[in-house]
């Protein structure tokens, strides 16, 4: 297994769980108000209308799964985790989603 | 524009859906030489009979085209059109919509791994790991995109199919 398969199944796999966890906590990187076009850093309350968290909590995921991936680069050079891990983990994260929505389903 | 978008993002939502479903299909069922049919009806085989690696490259654009233009009609939907199904009461298509931008967030992560492993050249020797995890890649990501697909139509026909 090459140190680049290594790297891409763990950031597939921190990718999935980083994501849970920024919207779970709402973690955005940054904040979009559609009503007013406007855009802040971090995650700021809706001032005039809806505020949207998801742009910003994708590029949470994917600069935390980024840098982390290449701060583990060195170990993964003779040690990583088994390819499985690159789906498995995503597909958990998927299936996780649906508990954390059912209330939409539920009502 | 909006309108515009959102049909170039259904039509390239189409065609994405071909590609990995063909994709998909070759990896979890591949055409066996030298074995006949090895199940399935003459189109079954020759839907899944397709040169499979060809496609990676072609889905990845159109996941990230698909991915885009959606992005760029979000607001327009955050807006206008989950607040008539918010005031419609009808929270299990919106809980369809949230559950697709879930999915579709965790295939964009997973696109770096699905591009490795259709890399292998075809006259190489696959790993059986490696078999076993294009397979459940490329499945996730066809199933991501199929239930992506229908739910998007059903929001977009929300009003005619819910409306009172």
């Amino acid at each position: 297994m090459t140190t680049q398969m290594r790297a891409f199944t763990l950031f597939s796999a921190l990718f999935a769980v980083v994501y849970v966890v920024c919207v779970e906590m709402n973690l955005a990187l940054f904040t979009y108000h559609p009503r007013l076009g406007q855009w802040d850093i971090g995650t700021v309350p809706a001032r005039t209308g809806p505020a949207m968290y998801w742009f910003g909590w994708l590029a949470s995921a994917g600069l935390a799964a980024f840098l982390a991936t290449l701060l583990a680069t060195p170990l993964l050079r003779r040690m990583g985790p088994p390819v499985w891990i690159g789906w498995a983990v995503p597909l958990a994260s998927m299936l996780a989603f649906f508990w954390f929505l059912r209330s939409f389903f539920l009502r | 524009m909006i309108t515009f978008m959102l049909i170039l993002h259904g039509l390239a939502a189409v065609v994405l859906l071909g590609g990995l479903t063909h994709q998909a299909l070759a990896a979890i069922w591949p055409v066996r030489k030298g074995t006949g049919a090895g199940g399935g009806g003459a189109l079954a085989n020759s839907f899944r009979g397709v040169n499979a690696r060809l496609y990676t490259n072609t889905n990845i654009v159109l996941y990230l085209v698909t991915f885009i233009l959606g992005g760029l009609i979000y607001p327009a939907y955050r807006l206008a059109v989950r607040t008539w199904i918010e005031n419609a009461r009808l929270w299990s298509i919106s809980g369809m919509f949230e559950v697709k931008e879930q999915f579709l967030a965790i295939g964009l992560g997973m696109l770096p791994l699905y591009w490795l492993l259709w890399r292998t050249p075809a006259d190489q020797p696959l790993d059986p790991q490696f078999a076993s995890a294009r397979a459940w890649v490329t499945g996730i990501l066809c199933v991501v995109v199929w239930y992506s697909f229908v739910a998007g139509h059903i929001v977009n026909n929300v009003r005619g199919l819910f409306g009172q």
